[in-house]
Formats: structure tokens, C-alpha cells, sequence
């Protein structure tokens, strides 16, 4: 990588060769507007916003498609960069219907942050303004506004570039530009909302998400997408202590700018569920609700006196409570068969871009906790469907409902002669149970994630979990002294400590340390 | 003056292989290829001093020698055959009449850049000329000049027609290289540039039609004949069409440095009905008019012309008498590039047609004194701002025909109608 010297706005810039102005630029700190430019997409030149003017050139020159040349000398706030700018944004707004108080990308328009920084001023165009189609379903998420498009041409290049789908191109000439559909096709490719993260304006939009909460009112927490093994970061963003919707962080070790559809949504299922509030045990009739003391100790001695016992965790457990899990399973049994809820799928092509073939974040961390001691979560489903168990605690997993063998788990589960089942519903499952104890769900909770290719990265909480569940960290350090097991550690973070004490893998590393992008285990992390 | 470019065409049968052959076709390809290799063709080309005739007036042996010898990729010769720009019309008539000297061209600058697959991109309403062309290549395959080991030489060329679709924007060079890709006629960003990333990515040169057809010309008589022809930077001699208000209209071959005002007086008949010149697009719809009394001293070259305030373009010559509306042609012509805009990028997208519909705003009655300075000033915020020059070639007239024809423009304004009648 040979080094380049540039000056931009008077600044000496250190930058390498190949790069291009707007990079170089934005490394250094400083700012170019762009529209069309994408880090992550091929460079199409088309939106004029990020022009420049570069000594010795008489023309202004676009920073996106200009390379950093040894002495370049480039003025980003010279007057006639300010006017160029000026008048790019007016030409946008030409046929712009500034429909702002019904648009749901306002607040967040990349028009209106831009109007207010370059533009300011009245617009001087008195003519009809060109119309187009305003609602057109694209897809199963995804609507369009033409009038708000502003012909960026980003969502046709993710669908080229990235997704390789296809889906979208540009239709007609001149203002009469349009972006479509292809004849019988739809935009539902797996990945296929990320159009809408990247669409600078209101021209596409979220039908999930959309005419639900004005965007400055979400707060947004950041963390990791529970939906699979990938661990792309995301902002969790709620309103009235619900998810709105989730969005792509910007991780290159890991999700890039990406997020795809069915991580994106999964907080449904996930979080808008009929919550068990008080634990339940299992009197003559059915269950019934009890107090957590009585609830615990029934779990306790019912599982105690149960072996052979099955442990199994849910893959969407945070290794803090993998590791208290596997501490309250040892101390109940002789022979603990643990295991972490695992199961593939096959993916296509366009899935395999993101998507792992799990759903289960944090099957990786939890095995690191050493919660995986029976050959794998096939064969303790085996063993368990087979009758080898007489006891079975079963956290985070509806296991009565999966595909294909439920009806025989459910039928292995009612031989048990002691189960309990810790959930944020009552589950097909849970209903099984003679112990059931509320927890929370991903959102509501603190702790860490390592995905699949060995990251750690951390779980903020973002909602406040509902009174009378307790967090399954929570549940695990209250059972541990009961089984005579002393713990010291009263937060994830200290729990995390722990763990960096023990598993040599972990060995060094802290809430600190993971910071918002997670850090790579690797040899060298083994031994700190 | 000796005739170059139009020696053939008044020849029966000239679009025939027979004919072109018996007044010495193809004998520089035959030259050629025995006698001189790929750079010395370049060479010959760059000494004659021609220089492109799609309109911008780029030394064509310079280009030619643009293309890197060393790549590994195929490269691509094309012969930019879209001929599209209003008032422009000297294209269709080599391509009508003269099918042979253009694939002879072709051939030529093909084995100069060492290309083996060339395509002729043809405008999609020149039918008719895809049918002589298609005849001529099919004559040329057959003779032996084209395909495998053209005339013993054991060079191979493949020649491929191909129909455009009735776009102007897929004149512009990266317009067609997108178009014939199989894409949206949508220009491409610069850099990279097409003699190394054109057609698919390949190294391409795209020639004008007149470019190339005049190329057999250059290669049997020598540089020096060509270059001695015209003026110290415009050499040999060029083709104009001349339309609109005047005694005989019609496709011209002028050699470079004639005075303008006689071309159009003696050459051309003057302005017929006794009416008085008004004012003239000196090289097609896109480039600056110039007022009647600007044309004193004008030479037709690409230096005088620049020096007039305008270009010499394609050579599309538009004249019009004092009974025009200076007012309605803008507006038209502001019309044609709107609906031509490909839409690509913001300042030419939008700019077009906000400056069309000022202009049918005013030409309605419906102006104000200050639509006019608000398109200049739209015009300014076009011009070299954009991907292609389609901006300035919209922008550049639009702001021309204000400038010198302002009187009468806010006359317009004041009466709410045409002066003229
Ligand atoms: C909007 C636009 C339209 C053009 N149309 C044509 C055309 O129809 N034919 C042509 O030869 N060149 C046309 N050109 C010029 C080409 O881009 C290119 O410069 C030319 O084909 C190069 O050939 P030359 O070097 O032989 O002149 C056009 C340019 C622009 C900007
Ligand atoms: S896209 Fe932006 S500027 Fe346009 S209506 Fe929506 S919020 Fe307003
Ligand atoms: S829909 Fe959005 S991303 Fe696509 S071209 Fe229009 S503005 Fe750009
Ligand atoms: S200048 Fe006009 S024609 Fe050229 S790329 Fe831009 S929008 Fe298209
Ligand atoms: S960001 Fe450079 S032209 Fe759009």
C-alpha cells in the first residue's frame, strides 16, 4: 500500500494509494456530502452532491470517482463548491413532493439533514411538478414512493451487486426516471429490506415498520440480532418499551452494513408474546401460579432427585447464563447431559451472503461454557425422545414445538417424573412442566454473544423486562447456593469476569474490551 | 476542390462492392495489410492530422494510440453510426451511399488497434441504412476483407451491425458501450476511459462514421496529401448539413477554413424569399447559435468557430431567416433535450426540463423577466457538472439563444406573444 500526500481544505492528508477523495477524506474527518456513493456498492457518479474542486482541474470533479493522486490539492468549502452544492440540492427538490409530515423517512431523510446544512433556501422552480406512482407494493416489506426517489440507483446496485437478485431497475428517461419492478418479479429476496437502510429518502420504506412511531422518538440501543449464529449488530430501536424495528450497525468483521429479513423481524415472535409473569407449579388440575421461593426449591428437589437429568439451553441465552447453567446442572447430577439448543437448515445462495444455518446466536459461547457434554443436541434429543432421561430442565426452547419430532418429544416429556421449563410464555412445553419460571427475553437483558466464527460481542438491554420475571442469569445465581455452590458474582459484567478467570479462552477479556464491535477470540486471547 | 468523402456517391450503384472496388476500394486495406504493421497505420493517421467528427474534434491517431498494446483482454473497435444530433444528417448519407468506404475504415482502425471483433452501432431509425450496410458487410465477408485471415494477411476481423434503438444519448460514446452491452443507454463515469475500459470493460475506440470513412482515403494517397488540405490545426475537409431556411439545403463537403458566410451565401444560395439571415447553428442543435451579424469572418474550422462562441460540432449547419421565433426554436430545442435526458444524474435530469418548461412558459405568454436570468443561471448550474456532455449540450444553447437574442425574448415576455407576427 504506497502512502499519498494530499491536502484537502488545507489539511495535509496521509492516505494510500487507490483510495478515493470522499474516502480519503472522511478518514481524515472530513465531511463530502453524497447521495449515490456506497461503500459497498459500485461507484455510479450519478447524484453530483459530493463535487469537489481539485487545483489545477477547471472543472469541479465528483470526490466519489476521483483518486487521491501524491500533491493534490482539494478544497471541499471553497465558494463554488458551497454553490454547486446548493444547486444539486435544488435540483433534487425540482420534483420532490415534500411530503415530510406523512413521510416515514423523515427525521431521518438524508434531504432534509442535507437541505439544512448546504441548501437553505426557497426553491425558485414554479412549475408543475412531475408525479409518479406513491405507493407501490415492491415486496412482502418493502413499499415505493417514486415522487420521493431521487434516482440514486443504491437499491438497484445492492440487487446487482450484493444480493445478485436483480429485482429493480431504472425505467424511462429524463424526470420521468423511474425504478421498477421486472415484469413478475417481486422484491423478496432474503436480504431483501436492506434497500430500505441504504435508500437515502423516503422512497422506500419499511411496511413493517412504517406510520408506527416518528423516528426521533425511538431510542436505540445497540446489540446483537438473536436470530442466528452470524451475530449481525444491530440497533435495537423501541418506543413505550416496545421493539420497533431493528437496524444493520455497521460491523466489516461481521454483518458489513447488512441485515437480512428474517433477523430483522424476528424480535416478533421473540418479544410479543403473552408473558409469564409469576412462576407456576404443578398442583393437582394443572398449574398454577407461586411465589419464586416455592418455585425454585420445588425445581430443586424435583430435579435432584430425577437423574439421569437432561440440561438443555436455549441458543439465545447469553454466555454469562450458559455458564451459571452449566454450574447449576453439575451440582444437581452425577452424569449431566447438557446441551445447547442446535439445529441447521439449508440455505440459497443469496441467504449464505449473510444468514448462518442455525438459529441459535449464541450456540458457540455456550458450548465455550461448556455446555455441551453429550455429543451434540441431535443425540440428547435422541437419547431423550428414546426414554434415557427421567428429568429435564429446559430453558428459552419450545421443543414440543419443532418440525417433525414434536409430537414424540412431547410424548417423552409427559413420561418424565420431573420437568421444568423456563420461558417468556407458557409454551406447548412449558404447559408440560411441573416447575415453569418466568425469564426475559434477549432484549430485556445484559450480556454476551459469540457467534460462530468466535466473536464476542455484547447484548444491551433495551427494553425493561416485565415484573415478576427474572432475567435466566438472574434465576440460575439464586439457584446456585441452594445446590451449595457460593457465588460471588451479582451483574452479567462480573459474571463475564468470571468467566475470563476460568475458560482459558475468555482468558483477559471484559465489557471493556468487547466494546461495540466485539472482539475476535484467537490464540492470543488464550493466552492473556 | 477535390472531393474526399464524397467522391463516390454520385456514382450509380455506389454502395455496391463492385463499384467502390473499380474507383480503387479496399486497395489501402490491401496496402495495409502487406505493407504496413499496426503503428504504422496510427502513424499516418496522426500525421494527416484528422481529428474525430462525432462532434468534440479529437485527433484520431492520437486515440488510436491511447489503446495499451500490452493487455490481455480482447479490445473493440466501434463505429458510432447513431447520428442523432437535430440538423445532423451526413452519417446516413455515407452509410446510404458509401457503405464500403466506412467497413473499409473500419477495418483499417481495427487492424490499427489490433482489434479482432468491431460492431457498427447504427442509429434504429436508419433502416434502411442497416439494410446497404448489412449488404455491404455481407459483400466484404464475402470478398475476403472481412473474417478469418483477411486477404492472406493472416489477420482476423469479425464485423458485427448492430441497431440501436432510437436514443440520442446512445450517441455519446459510454452511452452506446452501455447500450450495446445489453444495459440502459446510460453514459458511464470517466475515469476510467474507454480506450482502456470501454466495452465490457475492454479497451474500445469509438469513431464517427465521416472519422473512419475518410481513413481508406488517408492510407492510399499518404498523410501528407490529406494534411495539406485545410488550415495549420483543422486538416482535410469535413461534411456539413445544411437545413432550414435556405435556397438548397443538403449535405456539403467543405474543406476546412472556408469562410462561412460565403459557404452559406454562394455555396448554399443564401436565404431564400427575400428574407434576411437571422441567425445559425453552426454545428448542430447543441452547440451556441450565432447571431447573422456574428458570422463576419467566421471560418468553418473547429478554432474559428471556437473563437465565435461557438463549435464547430457535427456540422450540422441550421439557418434561419428573420421570420423565426427565437422564443419557440429554444423552446424546441429545449424540448428535444429534455425528452432525451437519460435521466442519470441530477443536475441534467432535472435542469432539462425545468428549463423546457420556462421556455413553453414564456413562449404561452406566461413569462416573467426573471425566467430569464433563472435559466441562465440554470444552465451554468448544468454545464460541467454532469456524467456526459448531454448536459452541456442542453445548457450551452439553451443559454445562446437568451444571450443574443434577449430584445427580443423580453419583448416576448411584455406582449405575452410572439413578436414576429
Ligand atoms: C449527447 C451526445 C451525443 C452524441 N452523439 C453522437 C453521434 O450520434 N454520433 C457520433 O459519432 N458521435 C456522437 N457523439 C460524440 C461521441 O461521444 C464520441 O465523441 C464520438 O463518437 C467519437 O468519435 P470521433 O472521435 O470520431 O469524433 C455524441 C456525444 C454526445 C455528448
Ligand atoms: S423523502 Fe425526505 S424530504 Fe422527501 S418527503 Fe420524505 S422526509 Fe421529506
Ligand atoms: S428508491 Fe431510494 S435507493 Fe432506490 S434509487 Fe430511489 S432514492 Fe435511490
Ligand atoms: S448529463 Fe444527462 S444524458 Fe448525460 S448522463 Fe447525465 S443525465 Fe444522462
Ligand atoms: S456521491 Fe459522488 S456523485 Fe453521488
Amino acid at each position: 500500500m504506497d502512502p499519498v500526500k494530499l491536502t484537502i481544505d488545507g489539511r495535509e492528508v496521509v492516505t494510500t494509494k487507490g483510495k478515493k477523495v470522499i474516502q480519503a477524506a472522511a478518514d481524515a474527518g472530513i465531511v463530502i456530502p453524497y447521495y449515490c456513493y456506497h461503500p459497498k456498492l459500485s461507484i455510479a457518479g450519478n447524484c453530483r452532491m459530493c463535487l469537489v474542486e481539485i487545483e489545477k482541474m477547471p472543472r469541479l470533479q465528483i470526490a466519489c470517482n476521483t483518486d487521491v493522486s501524491e500533491g493534490m490539492v482539494v478544497l471541499t468549502q471553497s465558494p463554488k463548491v458551497v454553490e454547486a452544492r446548493k444547486s444539486v440540492m435544488e435540483f433534487l427538490l425540482v420534483n420532490h413532493p415534500l411530503d415530510c409530515p406523512i413521510c416515514d423517512q423523515s427525521g431521518e431523510c438524508w434531504l432534509q439533514d442535507y437541505y439544512m446544512q448546504h441548501d437553505l433556501q426557497g426553491s425558485r422552480f414554479e412549475e408543475r411538478k412531475e408525479h409518479d406512482r406513491k405507493r407501490e407494493i415492491f415486496g412482502p416489506y418493502v413499499v415505493f414512493d417514486g415522487e420521493r426517489c431521487i434516482k440514486c440507483t443504491r437499491c438497484v446496485r445492492f440487487l446487482q451487486e450484493v444480493t445478485r437478485t436483480g429485482e429493480l431497475e431504472v425505467l424511462n428517461r429524463g424526470d420521468h426516471s423511474t425504478i421498477t419492478r421486472f415484469p413478475g418479479r417481486t422484491l423478496d429476496n432474503p436480504l431483501s429490506v436492506n434497500v430500505v437502510d441504504i435508500c437515502p429518502v423516503g422512497a422506500l420504506t419499511d411496511r413493517d415498520f412504517r406510520f408506527k412511531v416518528r423516528v426521533w422518538y425511538l431510542k436505540k440501543t445497540p446489540s446483537v440480532c438473536p436470530g442466528c449464529s452470524t451475530g449481525c449488530n444491530i440497533s435495537v430501536e423501541t418506543y413505550q418499551n416496545r421493539i420497533a424495528r431493528f437496524k444493520p450497525r455497521v460491523n466489516e468483521e461481521v454483518n458489513s452494513h447488512w441485515l437480512c429479513d428474517e433477523g430483522r423481524y424476528c424480535f416478533h415472535a421473540l418479544t410479543e408474546v403473552e408473558r409469564l409473569t409469576s412462576p407456576l407449579i404443578r398442583q393437582e388440575g394443572g398449574l398454577v401460579p407461586t411465589d419464586w421461593e416455592t418455585a425454585l426449591w420445588a425445581a430443586l428437589t424435583g430435579l435432584g432427585k430425577a437423574d439421569p437429568l437432561a440440561g438443555v439451553l436455549s441458543g439465545r441465552n447469553t454466555n454469562e447464563e450458559a455458564f451459571l447453567f452449566g454450574k447449576v446442572i453439575a451440582k444437581l447430577s452425577a452424569q449431566p447431559a447438557l446441551e445447547v439448543f442446535y439445529q441447521e437448515r439449508e440455505l440459497t445462495e443469496t441467504e449464505k451472503v449473510l444468514k448462518s444455518p442455525d438459529r441459535s446466536p449464541n450456540f458457540q459461547g455456550a458450548r465455550d461454557m461448556g455446555v455441551s457434554t453429550n455429543g451434540g443436541f441431535d443425540l440428547l434429543l435422541r437419547e431423550l425422545i428414546e426414554g434415557k432421561f427421567r428429568g429435564a430442565y429446559i430453558v428459552g426452547e419450545d421443543l414440543v414445538s419443532l418440525p417433525g419430532n414434536g409430537e414424540k418429544i412431547r410424548q417423552a416429556l409427559e413420561k418424565l417424573s420431573f420437568l421444568v421449563v423456563q420461558d417468556t410464555e407458557l409454551t406447548s412445553t412449558a404447559k408440560l412442566a411441573h416447575v415453569v419460571l418466568p425469564a426475559t427475553n434477549f432484549a430485556e437483558k445484559e450480556g454476551t454473544y459469540t457467534n460462530r466464527k468466535g466473536r464476542v460481542q455484547k447484548l444491551n438491554a433495551a427494553l425493561v423486562p416485565p415484573v415478576g420475571a427474572l432475567h435466566d442469569w438472574q434465576i440460575f445465581a439464586r439457584l446456585l447456593p441452594d445446590v451449595g455452590e457460593k457465588i460471588s458474582s451479582h451483574t452479567p459484567a462480573e459474571i463475564f469476569q468470571e468467566i475470563s478467570r476460568q475458560i482459558p479462552r475468555y482468558g483477559g477479556l471484559s465489557y471493556a474490551t468487547i466494546g461495540e464491535l466485539g472482539i475476535q477470540l484467537s490464540d492470543e486471547t488464550k493466552q492473556l | 476542390m477535390e472531393k474526399i468523402l464524397l467522391r463516390n456517391i454520385d456514382i450509380q450503384d455506389s454502395h455496391t462492392l463492385q463499384v467502390y472496388e473499380s474507383r480503387g476500394g479496399y486497395r489501402a486495406l490491401r496496402k495495409a495489410l502487406k505493407e504496413m504493421t499496426p503503428e504504422r497505420v496510427t502513424e499516418e493517421v496522426k500525421a494527416s492530422g484528422l481529428r474525430g467528427r462525432g462532434g468534440a474534434g479529437f485527433p484520431t491517431g492520437m486515440k488510436w494510440s491511447f489503446v495499451p498494446k500490452d493487455s490481455l483482454k480482447p479490445k473493440y473497435l466501434i463505429c458510432n453510426a447513431d447520428e442523432s444530433e437535430p440538423g445532423t444528417f451526413k452519417d446516413r448519407l455515407l452509410i446510404e451511399k458509401d457503405p464500403h468506404a466506412m467497413v473499409e475504415g473500419v477495418i483499417l482502425a481495427s487492424y490499427a488497434i489490433q482489434s479482432h471483433t468491431a460492431f457498427i452501432y447504427i442509429r434504429g431509425e436508419l433502416a434502411f441504412g442497416a439494410k446497404v450496410l448489412e449488404r455491404a458487410i455481407a459483400e466484404a465477408y464475402q470478398a475476403g476483407y472481412l473474417g478469418k485471415n483477411i486477404s492472406g494477411s493472416g489477420y482476423d476481423l469479425e464485423l458485427i451491425l448492430h441497431r440501436g434503438a432510437g436514443a440520442y444519448i446512445c450517441g455519446e460514446e459510454t452511452g452506446l458501450l452501455s447500450s450495446l452491452e445489453g444495459g440502459r443507454g446510460w453514459p458511464k463515469v470517466k475515469p476510467p476511459f474507454p480506450a482502456t475500459h470501454g466495452l465490457f470493460g475492454c479497451p474500445t475506440i469509438v469513431n464517427n462514421v465521416e472519422t473512419l470513412a475518410v481513413v481508406p482515403w488517408i492510407i492510399d494517397q499518404g498523410a501528407a496529401r490529406y494534411a495539406a488540405i485545410g488550415t495549420e490545426k483543422s486538416k482535410g475537409t469535413k461534411l456539413f448539413c445544411v437545413s432550414g431556411h435556405i435556397r438548397n439545403p443538403g449535405v456539403y463537403e467543405v474543406e476546412m477554413g472556408y469562410p462561412f458566410r460565403q459557404f452559406l451565401e454562394e455555396d448554399c444560395g443564401g436565404v431564400p424569399g427575400g428574407k434576411k439571415l437571422k441567425g445559425v447553428i453552426p454545428g448542430g442543435a447543441s452547440m451556441p447559435v450565432l447571431r447573422a451579424d456574428e458570422i463576419e469572418g467566421v471560418r468553418m474550422d473547429y478554432e474559428s468557430m471556437q473563437a465565435a462562441g461557438t463549435l464547430l460540432g457535427s456540422g450540422g449547419v441550421i439557418v434561419m431567416d428573420d421570420s423565426t421565433c427565437m422564443v419557440k426554436t429554444a423552446w424546441n430545442i429545449a424540448r428535444f433535450f429534455a425528452h432525451e435526458s437519460c435521466g442519470q444524474c441530477s443536475p441534467c435530469r432535472e435542469g432539462c426540463h425545468w428549463m423546457e418548461k420556462i421556455f413553453a412558459r414564456i413562449d404561452n405568454g406566461s413569462g416573467e423577466k426573471a425566467d430569464l436570468d433563472l435559466i441562465l443561471n440554470i444552465s451554468g448550474n448544468i454545464i460541467g457538472r454532469t456524467i456526459c456532455p448531454f448536459g452541456d449540450a442542453a445548457a450551452m444553447p439553451a443559454a445562446a439563444f437568451i444571450k443574443k437574442y434577449r430584445d427580443e425574448f423580453e419583448e416576448h415576455i411584455r406582449q405575452k406573444r410572439c413578436v414576429l407576427t
